[in-house]
């Protein structure tokens, strides 16, 4: 069964998911929650995996950071992989570590042409030491950074030239990012390379409680946004036969299982070319 | 222009300081930033020890969560290793004397979590060796504790035991276990917990016999041993 749209799993829905019979359902999961021993949550994943192709997304790392990636984090990425075989794997365009110290954050850097050069490199560390491609993400900005050569989307293309990577595409970061600088979040998705769109987020966010709608974050615990869904099915359109598999990313205030289905048939249904009517 | 390092040297920097960072990091935009981290770190160490937390509440551990990190920031992105010292940062506090089970109750809360994401036991039943050897099963977790902690750390898993809360201010012991899938926990008597600790690495049968029954010389061993085997705490290889 091809995957399509698919869900964050959370351990509280673990039976429902297991019940589900939607065509095409998967389910991702933070490659860090599950780097331990063993016990009930790896457990839980085994049983998940045997019903489900499950999708592997790391936070941790810090591709964008001026150090290689940590040995004995990518063995332990690597033994993920290796146990329940992700038909995905992602991680993100963002550092998270500096020195001894690790920030549980996605952070920003000036997208220099010495930038492009680290993550090349720390990109195919990744992939030779796990022996596959991986997904880089785009993330949400905040801030209006001195000294970018590139603009994001040429920057993630020419990631994609020189390392083989794919891209995973989140609208909603693209959403908030062109709010919060200042670009028209068309021409980003326009200047994207064709062809190389692994997968594909939508999420929620929220408004800064100073600054209102003038600083959006990427908050990841609201319904998916009618302008969100229009930028969707632009992206999905551009994409043409292509059909990135889809996740309704939710990782805080989770509702019911079924409400996050109905974001996930939401999506399927708009990746099967069915009409559904898109309100802003 | 500076360079990627120095910029994240800088941006870093600025993360865990609180407003004394340089004016292009005072802005509202990095507030997100340095908000989301420290949120992550303290909600972290929040589900880690829960008891902790509904012993001070919310904004106590809030605060208590800061300084820790500002102490001991995380070394590395799996958050479930962080914390191992938390026991240890409390004890050092001094508004803790106040609260003197404190720190005790901590350390029960981090042994709980290393049962539970401790390895799982291989499944194939070992050939038993020819001089058997009783050892920890890998999700053991046990400690001998000065304060009644572990009678304060039980009432707190269950609500209905709040309300009578008055324990004999006695030390306590504590043990772990994950024998059936799910972490148990239970309060040990001293002797139960010399027994334990002989088995701290694997030793064959009169080994263990001769240490519990030198520091308890009343002590039952093969009504010990059935116990420890039944709980689930020991393994015979």
């Amino acid at each position: 069964m091809v995957p399509t749209a698919g869900l964050s799993f959370k351990p509280i829905h673990f039976e429902q998911a297991m019940a589900c019979p939607a065509a095409g359902l998967w389910f991702e999961v933070h490659a860090e929650n599950y780097m331990v021993d063993g016990g009930p949550r790896l457990a839980m994943l085994d049983a998940l995996r045997k019903r489900f192709p499950l999708s592997i997304h790391g936070v941790g790392l810090s591709l964008a950071g001026v150090d290689q990636p940590d040995r004995e984090h990518l063995g332990r990425l690597r033994q993920l992989t290796e146990r329940f075989e992700p038909f995905l794997l992602s991680e993100h365009l963002a550092w998270s570590r500096y020195g001894d110290v690790s920030f549980p954050d996605l952070l920003p850097f000036p997208r220099t042409n010495e930038a492009l050069e680290t993550i090349v490199r720390n990109i195919d560390i990744t992939q030779s030491a796990l022996n596959r491609q991986i997904l880089i993400e785009n993330p949400s900005l905040y801030m209006k950074l001195e000294g970018h050569e590139w603009p994001e989307s040429l920057f993630l293309g020419e990631l994609v030239k020189r390392t083989g990577c794919g891209l995973l595409i989140d609208v909603n970061n693209v959403f908030v990012s062109a709010n919060n600088l200042g670009f028209n979040p068309i021409s980003y998705l326009d200047a994207l390379p064709r062809g190389v769109i692994g997968e594909i987020h939508l999420a929620g966010h929220s408004e800064d409680p100073l600054m209102g709608r003038g600083l959006l974050i990427d908050s990841h615990d609201s319904p998916i946004s009618g302008e969100v869904w229009k930028l969707y099915d632009w992206l999905l359109a551009r994409c043409g036969a292509d059909r990135p598999p889809t996740l309704i990313e939710r990782d805080n205030d989770i509702p019911a299982f079924g409400v996050l289905m109905a974001e996930r048939d939401k999506a399927a249904a708009m990746m099967a070319g069915q009409r559904v009517v898109v309100h802003a | 222009m500076p360079d990627l390092a120095s910029f994240q040297r800088d941006f870093a920097s600025a993360l865990m300081t609180d407003g004394q960072a340089a004016p292009s990091f005072r802005s509202q935009a990095f507030a997100v930033y340095r908000n989301t981290s420290a949120r992550g770190v303290v909600e972290a160490l929040r589900a880690s020890f829960p008891t902790v937390d509904m012993l001070v509440g919310e904004d106590m551990f809030t605060q208590v969560a800061l300084d820790f990190r500002r102490d001991q920031p995380p070394a590395g992105p799996v958050l479930s290793d962080y914390g191992a010292d938390f026991a240890g940062y409390l004890a050092r506090q001094p508004w803790t004397c106040e609260l003197p089970y404190l720190a005790d109750v901590a350390r029960l809360d981090w042994l709980w979590l290393e049962s539970f994401l401790a390895p799982d036991e291989p499944t194939m039943p070992r050939e038993l060796a020819s001089t058997p050897r009783i050892a920890l099963h890998a999700a053991t977790r046990f400690a001998w504790l000065p304060t009644p902690a572990m009678t304060i750390w039980q009432a707190h898993r269950d609500p209905w035991e709040m309300g009578q809360l008055d324990p004999d201010w006695i030390a306590e012991g504590a043990l772990f276990t994950r024998a059936g899938g799910c972490v148990s926990a239970e309060l040990i008597d001293a002797g139960f917990h010399s027994l334990l600790l002989a088995c701290t690495a694997p030793a064959p049968v009169p080994e263990v016999v001769a240490a519990v029954a030198a520091a308890f010389p009343q002590s039952h061993f093969p009504q010990l041993l059935n116990r420890g085997v039944a709980s689930g705490a020991l393994v015979i290889l």
